[in-house]
């Protein structure tokens, strides 16, 4: 099982008090408590992180992004691949990734993949999502057209990476007269496709049918069974066979050299679950971007949101595993057993952990979880 | 009198719609929040004409039109309707998104229709305000967003008293995504409607409720000064719902314009 560090660059140096005096704090909060001297030296602290994990022998490096949230200032994840594309030497770079929706230029966005590709020796994956609502807002996207334009959107990179141009693309969304990209990925047919998933049947069924690497995120085990069984279902569909390869999960996780602090680092994640999700459903699903059949799936699958869950039951439900290497070891081996999945990926920073506890973290993961899990 | 409700079948879609009443036909448009049928207004107005009130396409129990994307097709749709339905120049009564439709199907074919009634209509962008991003709200603060005062509205019982059964909910579902489908960008308004209101000679009610907190009273100045032959009533200690927050009052607002002599041209027709 393959291991993928990732930090959502989150910039969390405001007074709580002030968040809470909001709807949200995405789209709501306002940015005049961004500060530009605290995200500079930010960026730089969250990229050694990443340099070093590529270092301590992670498989992969996830990298995502998002827009108008302290949550994660992370609004590039193509800029942050190209970073990391020369600053890193080995390790696979994640992107989950893309926003395709609201991508108003898919052939840019094929020719910045590729470049990322190129510069980093091959070593890109290609996540693809559809997003929060909160990022159909910000770019003001018809949520109606969400899987729509999804859909149009990856069919379009797909093909800037595979025929050959010129070509013309007259789509339901998507136009363009000329579209002969100078700009190809050099992993052939083009860098592996990766989706993921909290609770779209549809999305899971649409991977399923291609091949292409799901990735459950923060979900509860019978979630992630289920959720894979429809893909599975649209596999099987294919006439493709399933492989762990093919499978991976989404937790939050932190290491330390005591049980004690590893318990106090894990509460960091607290954040992510609670005050950054916290806000009218509409921002987060707005009219028309679920399905029925989503709707319903997610109704079904989060009788209780993370934000209701304390500390203790995000522990014992697996979504945040913090501990000694021991201990994380046993943990995330139970998981691939448990899951049968190749990939685990590890939100391993949140809210205010410092640096000192990260790459602490990193470290240990790095020389102990990692070849501790080769052997188990 | 009791309207009958009828299946209409045009462009391929179904649908639905209560007809009733006698006299000359009045298309009455409903807004994003749905059809609400024969409410007290209508029925005060259908003593006097005969009142044709579809449900748009994808909302309610129509069918469904996925292929649409703005309001100049649900327009270009009503026009259509028109001409199916055999209903030879009627009257039209939009309300909010319906009213923005009707100021569309008038600039794109004067002549379709007779007199014109818009109530509180989105279409044209604020000077100054905002039109509230309707579906930035839940719908229980919504609804209290929309209306001025609950406890003056004589049917708020039978239209909002209820917990909505899970029909209704599909419904409201359903109506909130193709009113997103139509109106999300750029948001409730048509940047070229300013352009072609001047050409829309047909007389015209504007009417306001002063206390509108979706679609701000300026618009109905605007619409005033771009209409050659509007005028504008502004309905005080009243919201976003006109004929539901002040039926009576509404219906003979509408029962006069609609029932008043042509009156002589006076002279500013478009170049």
């Amino acid at each position: 099982m393959k291991l993928y560090y990732f930090s959502e660059m989150p910039h969390h140096e405001f007074p709580d008090g002030e968040g809470e005096k909001y709807p949200s704090l995405r789209l709501d909060f306002p940015n005049r408590f961004f500060s530009p001297e605290t995200a500079a030296a930010n960026y730089q602290r969250y990229l050694a992180e990443y340099e070093f994990a590529d270092q301590a022998g992670f498989d992969g490096l996830m990298i995502n992004e998002h827009h108008s949230t302290p949550s994660c200032v992370n609004v590039g994840a193509n800029m942050i691949a190209a970073v990391l594309a020369r600053t890193t030497k080995r390790a696979k770079l994640l992107l989950l990734g893309n926003i395709l929706p609201i991508e108003d230029n898919p052939v840019r966005m094929a020719e910045q993949i590729a470049m990322a590709d190129l510069i980093s020796g091959g070593r890109v994956l290609s996540g693809f999502v559809r997003g929060v609502g909160i990022e159909t807002w910000w770019a003001n996207t018809n949520p109606i057209h969400n899987r729509e334009r999804f859909e149009e959107c990856h069919d379009l990179i797909v093909k800037c990476w595979t025929e050959p141009g010129p070509f013309r693309w007259e789509g339901r969304h998507y136009h363009f007269r000329h579209v002969n990209p100078w700009c190809l990925p050099l992993q052939k047919p083009h860098p592996p496709i990766w989706i993921p998933g909290t609770a779209s049947p549809e999305t899971a069924v649409w991977a399923g049918r291609r091949g292409y690497t799901y990735v459950p995120f923060l979900v509860s085990f019978d979630v992630a069974r289920e959720l894979f069984d429809f893909y599975r279902q649209g596999a099987a569909e294919a006439g493709r066979t399933v492989t762990p390869d093919n499978l991976g999960f989404l937790i939050c996780a932190v290491a330390a050299d005591t049980r004690a602090k590893a318990l106090e680092a894990g509460r960091y994640f607290v954040w992510r679950m609670g005050p950054t999700l916290r806000g009218p459903a509409e921002y987060f699903s707005p009219v028309g971007m679920r399905s029925r059949a989503g709707a319903q799936f997610a109704l079904k699958t989060r009788p209780r949101a993370l934000a209701q869950m304390s500390y203790e039951e995000l522990l014992a439900g697996h979504f945040i595993i913090a501990g000694t290497p021991d201990e994380v070891t046993d943990r995330f081996a139970n998981l691939r057993r448990e899951l049968r999945i190749g990939h685990l990926l590890l939100e391993a920073q949140e809210s205010r952990m410092d640096h000192p506890t990260t790459m602490r973290s990193i470290e240990l993961m790095g020389a102990k979880v990692i070849p501790a899990l080769a052997t188990v | 009198m009791r309207p009958r409700e009828e299946t209409i079948s045009v462009g391929g879609i179904d649908v639905h719609a209560w007809i009733g009443g006698r006299g000359d036909p009045l298309l009455v448009l409903h807004g994003a929040g749905g059809n609400r049928g024969w409410t007290r207004w209508v029925q005060q107005v259908s003593e006097h004409f005969t009142v044709w009130a579809p449900t748009h396409p994808g909302f309610g129990s129509s069918g469904d039109a996925d292929w649409m994307e703005g309001i100049d097709d649900l327009a270009r749709f009503y026009l259509w309707f028109i001409d199916a339905s055999g209903l030879r120049r009627p009257h039209v009564l939009g309300h909010s998104i319906g009213g923005w439709t009707a100021a569309e199907m008038a600039a794109m074919s004067p002549r379709s229709i007779d007199r014109l009634v818009l109530v509180a209509p989105v279409g044209l962008k604020p000077e100054t305000g905002e039109i509230l991003d309707v579906f930035y709200y839940p719908p229980p603060q919504l609804l209290s967003l929309t209306v001025h005062d609950p406890t003056t509205i004589p049917e708020w019982d039978e239209l909002f008293g209820h917990k909505p059964t899970p029909a209704e909910l599909e419904i409201a579902t359903r109506n909130r995504e193709m009113a997103a489908r139509l109106t999300w960008k750029p948001y409730m308004h048509n940047p070229r409607l300013d352009r072609f209101l001047p050409r829309v000679t047909n007389p015209a009610l504007i009417v306001w409720g002063r206390e509108d907190r979706i679609v701000p009273v300026e618009c109905g100045e605007q619409y005033r000064r771009l209409l050659p032959s509007a005028t504008l009533t502004v309905l005080e200690k009243c919201g976003h719902l006109p004929p539901i927050e002040q039926p009576d009052a509404f219906a003979r607002l509408v029962l006069d314009f609609l029932s008043a002599p042509v009156a002589p041209p006076e002279g500013h027709a478009p170049a």
